[in-house]
């Protein structure tokens, strides 16, 4: 049983298991968390977690946990590790099924006070138009030789098509295209998957949201990223859907026994299934990842369109243009630079539920963002805060990541035998806040009480210098899936 | 008395589920059915019973398994149907050939996005029945 006494203190925000502590760690464990915190990781299965994922070939500096880290399969949710190119693995397991499951967020020009009377509508005809991609409302079908077109293409693909502006696609992660996509080393299963689901939302703790900018801490940064107060933005939350499900699924099958049999690397847990980065298989697994990442953007880039019109449906003349403020992963493996031991080194980084953060200056932001930072978008559970941050240098030590959300603190089961739908519904209405979904238990298993407070994540996130705090976005319509 | 065909554990994020069976075959069709109960997969009413066919081929029992529900998940996404009852026609250590018989999908509770490895358990106790806890990502 891990204690706090197997910790090392850091810093107040910061702490570490050592090399020590199990005969197979490769390099320390570190947790992004407050004191307070701390006791909460010890609930569930995150520091055993994060320690095996600190024994895999290759892993540098530290195998990292963000404070809204929970329990997962095989390394933690809010896991940051970075393998060596040179000679360390790649993990389907340790980016997740949901590649590049992200944030995009949209700016309107709109105070909220403007778009109250017609708050009720814009819910609705968001909902209508956005489609949960579980069989309600209409879907879009693409060909094979289409969607091939948008795992090689991305965003900008569709941007191209009609359906979006240039504008967004720079205000995007890789500018919404990652190019080692190689359409053959996705499967036919994949594909099938993934040809009715573009612009489609799905289920779980996927959502969109109307929010207002209730405050702003940083009046310099949020200038640059085009912020102002009781601003209504738009939040979207979603994946790669079925199509990134299936590229995870068939990867791991793959590679366990390769890892068993051909590459003997020996691993805490099958769902660690691995690989080495630079062997044909990592290679190929590192193309299918970054067309399903596409495949996401592509996504997020079609869930914007519908949202644009129905915006434009609801507001007609008074609708202004909703623009991108950024468009982020939180599930993705990327190669980087980092001076490793006084040496400049490339590190396939593995974040999973963590938000890469890059600093100012990076070339890597976007030109209008450069001398800020790259925004952070980081969404609270229904019904509370969102943050927009900013990326920091001193969150080299994490490889350049933050927290991606609130995180678990109750199973979906626990919440929906102790809260009901319909009571979360009513306490979000005498707040003023309207919900939209289809069922009222998937209200229940996201209910705030089965979160942590996102407020206390965002604290340490900000304190530990992770990245820093621009705005606080707070619900005024919640759209969920399924 | 006969044990239930599986039970659904606490997991803070993720569906994970325990399933019995008498025989192999038996643990696999309760497996499929706790999977699609786990995540309130319904069916439609009214209309034709479907068939189909599917044959998988794996690395060794446990990663069978897996695989087996990975393939209905791929069905279940592709062709909206979800199933009830399982006709294997061969059943090896690392090898399946069945017959799934299911109705229209009419809507899914929580969606599940991918059937895991992680801590994957099947066994056989004293008695011979057969004993599974699996993970899903959800």
């Amino acid at each position: 049983m891990i204690s706090k006494k197997d910790f090392k203190k850091v810093s107040d925000y910061l702490w570490e298991i050592p090399k020590s502590f199990r005969s197979d760690m490769r390099v320390p464990a570190r947790v992004y968390v407050s004191e307070k915190m701390l006791e909460g990781v010890f609930r569930d299965q995150s520091i055993p977690q994060l320690i095996n994922g600190c024994t895999l070939p290759g892993i540098v500096k530290y195998g990292i946990a963000m404070p809204d880290c929970h329990e997962g399969y095989s390394v933690p949710i809010g896991f940051v590790g970075a393998m060596r190119v040179s000679d360390g693995i790649i993990s389907p397991g340790a980016c997740g099924f949901d590649i590049n499951c992200g944030i995009k967020l949209l700016k309107s020009e709109l105070k909220d006070n403007e778009i109250a009377p017609y708050l009720e509508n814009l819910a609705i005809e968001i909902q209508k138009e956005v489609p949960s991609g579980l069989g309600r409302g209409r879907q879009l079908k693409f060909s094979i030789e289409e969607l091939d077109k948008i795992l090689e293409g991305g965003a900008p693909y569709l941007v191209k098509q009609g359906y979006g502006e240039k504008e967004d696609v720079e205000n995007c992660e890789a500018s919404g295209c990652l190019e080692w996509a190689d359409t053959s080393a996705v499967s036919s299963h994949a594909k099938n998957r993934g040809r009715d689901q573009v612009g489609t939302l799905g289920s779980g703790n996927h959502f969109l949201e109307l929010q207002k900018v209730a405050e702003i801490f940083d009046e310099r940064v949020a200038e640059v990223f085009g912020l102002f107060k009781d601003q209504v933005v738009i939040m979207v939350h979603c994946g790669s859907r079925g199509l990134g499900h299936q590229v995870c699924s068939d990867y791991l099958r793959e590679f366990i026994p390769l890892m068993l049999n051909k590459y003997k690397i020996k691993v805490p847990d099958r769902e660690f299934a691995c690989v080495p980065f630079n062997s044909p298989e990592g290679q190929r697994y590192f193309s299918a990842m970054a067309s399903a990442a596409n495949y996401a953007w592509a996504n997020r880039q079609m869930i914007a369109y519908f949202i644009r019109k129905a915006w434009m449906n609801v507001l007609g003349q008074r609708a202004g243009k909703l623009t991108v403020l950024y468009d982020v992963a939180h599930n993705i493996i990327k190669k980087e630079k980092y001076q490793i031991d006084g040496k400049e080194t490339e590190v396939a980084v593995h974040r999973k539920g963590a938000t890469r953060a890059f600093p100012p200056g990076h070339p890597e932001v976007p030109e209008r963002y450069r001398k800020a930072g790259q925004p952070v978008i980081i969404p609270g559970s229904m019904g509370t805060a969102s943050y927009i941050l900013v990326g920091t240098e001193a969150s080299k030590e994490a490889f350049h990541s933050t927290s991606h959300g609130a995180g678990r603190t109750m199973s979906r089961k626990k919440a929906t035998r102790t809260i009901s739908g319909h009571q979360v519904v009513q306490e979000l209405g005498k707040r003023g806040i309207i919900v939209k979904c289809y069922s009222m238990r998937g209200i229940a298993e996201e209910a705030p009480q089965a979160y942590k407070n996102v407020d206390e994540v965002i604290e340490v996130v900000h304190n530990a210098g992770l990245s820093k705090k621009v705005a606080r976005l707070v619900p005024l319509a919640v759209i969920k899936g399924e | 008395m006969r044990k239930e065909g599986f039970k659904v554990l606490e997991h803070k994020a993720d569906l994970k589920i325990k399933v019995f069976g008498e025989t192999k075959e038996e643990l696999f069709e309760n497996a499929m059915v706790g999977m699609f109960e786990g995540g309130r997969y319904e069916k439609e009413g009214k209309g034709q019973k479907e068939k189909i066919k599917i044959k998988v081929k794996s690395f060794d029992l446990p990663s069978l398994l897996v695989d087996f529900l990975s393939e209905i998940l791929y069905l279940v996404e592709t062709k909206k149907l979800v199933f009830q009852k399982v006709e294997f026609k061969k059943f090896l250590e690392n090898e399946i050939e069945a017959t799934l018989i299911g109705k229209k999908l009419k809507r899914m509770g929580v969606h599940i996005k991918g059937v895991t490895y992680h801590d994957l358990k099947v066994w056989q106790g004293k008695d011979g029945t057969w004993e599974a806890i699996i993970l899903f990502d959800i």
